[in-house]
């Protein structure tokens, strides 16, 4: 089974659980952009860490909602999930 | 008439923008053409979750597009309330050709008076807490329901950082949000986007609103809310409001846009909840401070937008406090509630008959009070057809279900100071 998190699904999760649109590609290409510079709050960024904790029954842990850039939320997460695999 | 500002020196408030979202229209020109006709919009609940409550009719907003009028992350962040506060203060903006960029973004703040918060968003999220659990609940539930979202987001959204608030009063805060805007201006500030809307129609807010014994659970919607008539059986709720630009009279008139009314006067009195007999003390206070400060005599009020609860012993005060003060004029000045075809939006419903009043003096007519007829109790409430009317004086009353009264006077906007 396929657990990493993709710039897709990142980028899946902003749209829905915050209402930020943004390109999965360019999201990629400018994955040490803050997230705020995506528009993307801290409360959005808790919520995606919420939803992918409770999608992927994994506990991630509680500094995941410090990351300032889509590339560290990645690390951080795939971490976990290796980890697990 | 002459016009006797009590102090002239001072900064006064005038309204350059509206912006409506009724259940008799979305936009000021469509809420107006269906208010002037008497069109009702009161009808059965449609919402999902609601079919097996007590609560049968309630006015609903149909036809607003959210995706078409604030941005996604709007969307997906707030509530409905806030997505009309935004749409209507959008609207209104437009109306007064303002925005931060071009008045200086301290220039302009933003009050909003809320009642319900929001419940439809509320409701989503309480259901994850208590379907899968607190981990399930989404971080915008703590800004999307609390009270001062709207204000928040407008802030926002607009990029206007001076003096915000909010004013939780209850469904008089519709008026006492003015009284707040002006305070700010007075205080300095050139401009406030200043209002409410209120979207109380969720499963869990009707619910809420059950405990109400003024609530009218009658389940014709030409029956349901019949203010100053024997059959008088509670009130409609409904969702919707309005938002205006309030503005430093100068500096509206340097920036060459109109006056569409003046804010002249504003009183509020508290007589504590379930005394409806008390309201007539508390209310009849309040229209004689907002008069004393608008400077004006009774006999010079044109016309009256009641608050019309649809409760007998409401009524009754509300007709012997406008006696008390306005005297023999009392039962001579035109009387409306046009929100008897739009049902009461809490904080929302205040501020509808805001834009009633101003639109009223601008055409000159005093919408009537939609489905009632046979009116009992002493006043000339309008019914049936509009009446063409000379209009410089209007005044807005309101009361909150626990206790609030609040009395409004506007003035023609030809009044503010050329």
């Amino acid at each position: 089974m396929h657990t990493e998190l993709s710039y897709a699904e990142l980028a899946s999760l902003m749209e829905r659980r915050a209402g930020v649109i943004v390109d999965p590609a360019d999201l990629e290409l400018q994955s040490d952009t803050p997230f705020a510079d995506f528009g993307l709050d801290s409360l959005g960024l808790l919520g995606i860490v919420g939803a992918l904790e409770n999608e992927h029954g994994a506990t991630i842990p509680a500094d995941a909602d410090a990351c300032r850039t889509p590339r560290e939320l990645l690390d951080v997460v795939n971490d976990v999930l290796k980890a697990r695999a | 008439m002459t016009t006797k500002p009590s102090r002239p020196d001072e900064r006064r408030t005038v309204i350059t923008g509206m912006g409506v979202i009724a259940p008799t229209g979305i936009g000021a020109d469509a809420y107006w053409k269906a208010t002037k006709e008497g069109v009702s919009a009161l009808g059965p609940v449609t919402r999902e979750g609601c079919g097996d409550l007590p609560l049968a009719v309630a006015g609903e907003v149909h036809g607003f597009d959210p995706a078409a009028l604030v941005e996604e992350r709007f969307l997906v962040q707030t509530d409905r309330f806030s997505h009309f506060a935004m749409a209507a203060a959008d609207m209104a903006l437009r109306d007064a050709a303002l925005d931060a960029a071009g008045a200086g973004e301290f220039a302009v703040g933003v009050v909003t008076a809320a009642g319900s918060g929001g419940g439809e968003f509320g409701q989503r999220e309480l259901q994850q807490l208590w379907g899968r659990g607190p981990k399930f609940v989404g971080p915008y539930q703590s800004i999307a329901w609390f009270y001062a979202a709207s204000t928040g987001q407008i802030s926002i959204r607009g990029g206007f950082k001076g003096p915000c608030g909010v004013v939780a009063g209850d469904e008089a805060g519709g008026l006492d949000a003015f009284a707040h805007a002006a305070r700010s201006i007075r205080g300095g500030t050139d401009a406030m986007v200043v209002g409410a809307t209120e979207a109380p129609l969720a499963p869990y807010s009707i619910v809420c609103q059950l405990g109400y014994p003024e609530l009218s659970t009658v389940r014709e919607p030409q029956q349901a809310y019949l203010p100053f008539t024997d059959r008088a059986c509670g009130f409609v709720p409904a969702e919707g409001g309005a938002m205006f630009v309030a503005e430093e009279e100068t500096a509206a008139r340097e920036r060459g846009v109109t006056a569409r009314a003046v804010i002249a006067g504003h009183a509020a009195t508290f007589t504590g909840s379930a005394d409806w007999a008390a309201s007539r003390e508390g209310l009849a206070h309040a229209i004689r401070g907002a008069l004393d400060e608008a400077g004006l005599a009774p006999e010079e009020v044109d016309v009256v937008f009641a608050d019309a609860l649809g409760v007998p012993a409401a009524d009754r005060a509300e007709a012997l406090a406008l006696a008390d003060v306005l005297g023999p004029h009392a039962a001579r000045v035109p009387v409306t509630a046009p929100k008897t075809g739009t049902g009461r939006a809490y904080c929302g419903a205040s501020a509808l008959d805001i834009a009633c009043a101003v639109l009223a003096m601008e055409h000159g007519v005093v919408p009537p009070t939609p489905n009632v007829t046979d009116v009992s109790g002493g006043l000339d409430l309008v019914t049936g057809h509009a009446r063409q009317a000379d209009l410089r004086t209007a005044l807005v009353l309101s009361r909150g279900l626990l206790g609030s009264n609040s009395a409004l006077v506007l003035r023609h906007g030809a009044d503010a100071r050329p």
